[in-house]
């Protein structure tokens, strides 16, 4: 079809319709930004790109058109590609195609000769789209937590009681978590009870953050999920402190602990009767366990480095289910084990004295 | 009776379905033509060629809305996936039994008056036809004016068969249709062309089907459209494998030689006994061989807000320089049902 600037970005946006409704509907921030995104990328190329290029464009570059889309949302904005998001821009792409080839010519006889312009109801609702989808961003935008930089030391503990975004700076006597969505980004923790403590909180993000110094746990979660990414747990002040502990959150939404590396505590990473993820870690020098899954907890414990384990390295315990896989075991007294009713998965680890 | 279509070919076809599909009644509508059936004329013409595909793709069909198209109605994955690639071309076949099945669903039979019409007069609120009613809105589709015949030769779309020896005049889809039929029949084939023909997968580039192009092209002076439409005038046909016959080119026929002309329509109004008594007596704009048309193919010196003077078919030129495809009957045809429905 020869579109006309306007017809491209009038079938662009009315074809965006049922995505929209779609992911109005589920009631999800990444798919509300999912089909903004879509609109954005899809309208800047039509007035940056296609209406230049394309004179004529058949039916099958729809196709490659919509993979260069879709590679151009995920690298700008580094979005997740996940199942779901994948399955709401092939609908957005179908229903363009299912809009563009059957629908629009049905309803609107000149669809095809007035080069995909959709007449006066279908600006209107082509602006109705436009304007829903920039009040969603605009909503979302104005419920964004705030960002406070730290600078230097800060004496703690630091209490976070409302959603944030912390970034940088150090903290002596360790900082209690109280709310949800909460970020801490390359934030050093110095000393404390508790390093970086987390309680009755979800969404809770900490990524890149150190801890020193502490007297029990480096992390220390209670009935909250949280995503734990590249952090560094060292230094104990102390026989008995763990690196990270989460417990007590089976009905939470599930954690993750991925890219930590934590040395010379008593157990690495422990968990209670939680749903984790522990992925990418590596465990050095621990007095006890280096990784110990417990509690009826449920989760994968992958592709992890337990070097130097006095107790087990990774112990699967009390009716978990652990799947254990390509971990690499060295110098632990045992390496794996399974105790009291647990059941541990095992595939490609590798055991090493 | 508000509505006169004066014709009965395609494109009168294609302007009764949409208007019907606009919700006018079989009763408002007068069809004025030489031929019950509206494929005929052509039939004939695409059976002298044997022409078994269509050169317009998959939305080249007579009904009122784009979709379904051919490859849909063929309801072949292979259809459609050429229909994606632009690679397909429905039979003729499926072409006329679609028309036909148009024909009997729209009433077309209903409303149909066998009459050759001699004269269109402009009157107070309409138009009289052969002094005839008073019609508020008439769309003229009476088709090509006739064929071009060459002394001594037959003409490709009148019926003939093909001599050992044929040599073939013109350079476009009908001459590159008889080469390939005299071809296949065993014959010996010279082309006789001044020009080396123009390939192109349609009659005219795809962006003058579409607002993309046209808006341009409407907003050209007269002399620069003049040239554009003699451009686009050009005989051609598709690129591609299919059509690629390698064969001697001659100034004129051999001694010997059958000669088919594949020389095309006689052009213009002034070949055209209705239009050329309508421009005489209303004093029309014309420039050279063209009716001056304003963009939605209609008359502007006889179209107001209470009545419409459309042309479709070939004579539509001024409007949609492929106004002689289905693409060109369909454009007249909605421009003229908008103007019949937004005064009921």
């Amino acid at each position: 079809m020869s579109y006309t600037l306007t017809g491209r970005i009038q079938s662009r946006l009315v074809a965006t319709l049922p995505p929209l409704l779609v992911a109005l509907g589920i009631h999800r921030w990444w798919a509300v930004e999912l089909v903004a995104l879509m609109l954005l990328f899809g309208v800047a190329l039509d007035v940056c790109v296609y209406d230049r290029v394309f004179e004529y464009q058949p039916g099958w570059l729809a196709l490659p058109l919509g993979l260069v889309e879709l590679w151009l949302i995920v690298l700008s904005m580094r979005m997740p590609v996940t199942w779901p998001a994948l399955g709401l821009y092939a609908l957005g792409w179908a229903t363009a195609q299912v809009c563009g080839h059957a629908l629009f010519p049905r309803v609107r006889l000149e669809y095809a000769q007035g080069g995909g312009e959709l007449g006066r109801i279908g600006a209107l609702v082509a602006a109705a789209v436009a304007a829903v989808t920039l009040a969603g961003i605009a909503g979302a935008v104005a419920v964004i937590p705030p960002t406070v930089h730290l600078h230097g030391v800060v004496r703690g503990p630091l209490v976070i009681d409302h959603a944030q975004t912390l970034v940088g700076g150090t903290v002596r006597g360790g900082i209690l978590i109280r709310a949800s969505h909460v970020t801490l980004k390359d934030v050093t923790v110095i000393g404390g009870e508790n390093g970086i403590d987390v309680e009755d909180a979800e969404h809770v993000m900490l990524d890149g953050v150190h801890v020193f110094g502490v007297t029990l746990d480096g992390i220390h979660v209670r009935r909250g999920s949280v995503m734990v990414k590249d952090c560094h747990v060292s230094s104990p002040n102390g026989p008995w402190v763990q690196g990270i502990d989460i417990s007590f959150a089976m009905d939470k939404g599930m954690s993750m602990i991925e890219g930590c590396t934590i040395s010379g505590v008593r157990e690495g990473i422990v968990t209670h009767w939680v749903m984790a993820d522990i992925t990418h870690n590596h465990v050095s020098g621990t007095a006890l366990r280096g990784i110990d899954m417990g509690e009826m907890s449920m989760g994968t414990i992958e592709h992890n480095t337990v070097v130097d384990s006095k107790g087990v390295g990774i112990l699967c315990l009390d009716h978990s289910e652990c799947d254990i896989k390509r971990n690499t075991i060295s110098g632990a007294q045992r390496p794996i084990q399974e105790q009291y009713f647990a059941h541990a998965k095992l595939h490609k680890n590798t055991i090493e004295e | 009776m508000r509505c006169a279509i004066v014709g009965s070919g395609l494109a009168a076809l294609a302007t009764y379905a949409t208007l019907r599909h606009a919700g006018v009644g079989s009763e408002e509508i007068a069809v004025f033509g030489t031929h019950t059936d509206p494929t005929s004329v052509w039939r004939e013409r695409a059976a002298s060629i044997r022409q078994a595909r269509m050169r317009s793709e998959s939305d080249g069909h007579l009904a009122a809305p784009g979709f379904p198209g051919l490859a849909v109605r063929e309801g072949t994955l292979s259809a459609l996936a050429r229909s994606v690639t632009n690679r397909y071309h429905p039979t003729v076949e499926l072409f006329l039994a679609h028309a036909n099945e148009v024909r009997e669903r729209t009433g077309w039979d209903e409303s149909f008056a066998e009459r050759r019409v001699a004269h269109i007069r402009a009157g107070e609120g309409g138009f009289t036809v052969d002094g005839e009613g008073t019609f508020a809105h008439v769309l003229v589709a009476t088709g090509h004016p006739g064929l071009v015949h060459l002394p001594g030769a037959v003409h490709a779309y009148e019926p003939h068969a093909y001599a050992p020896k044929v040599a073939i005049v013109g350079a476009g889809m009908a001459a590159a249709t008889e080469w390939r039929n005299a071809l296949a029949a065993g014959s010996e084939v010279v082309s006789i062309r001044r020009r080396e023909p123009l390939r192109r997968s349609l009659n005219v580039p795809r962006a003058y089907f579409s607002k993309r192009g046209l808006a341009a092209f409407h907003r050209l002076a007269p002399t620069a459209r003049l040239a554009v439409l003699e451009d686009l005038g050009r005989p051609s046909y598709p690129p591609g494998r299919d059509w690629d016959v390698d064969l001697p080119v001659a100034d004129a026929p051999p001694p010997g030689f059958q000669v088919i002309a594949a020389t095309g329509f006689r052009k213009g109004w002034r070949e055209d006994s209705l239009l050329g008594d309508l421009v005489a007596a209303h004093d029309l704009e014309t420039h050279a061989r063209f009716l001056a048309l304003a963009p939605d193919s209609t008359v502007p010196a006889l179209t107001d807000d209470r009545r419409t003077l459309s042309i479709a078919g070939v004579a539509g030129q001024w409007a949609f320089p492929a106004a002689d495809t289905i693409a060109g009957a369909k454009y007249a045809a909605r421009a003229f049902t908008r103007r019949v429905c937004r005064t009921r």
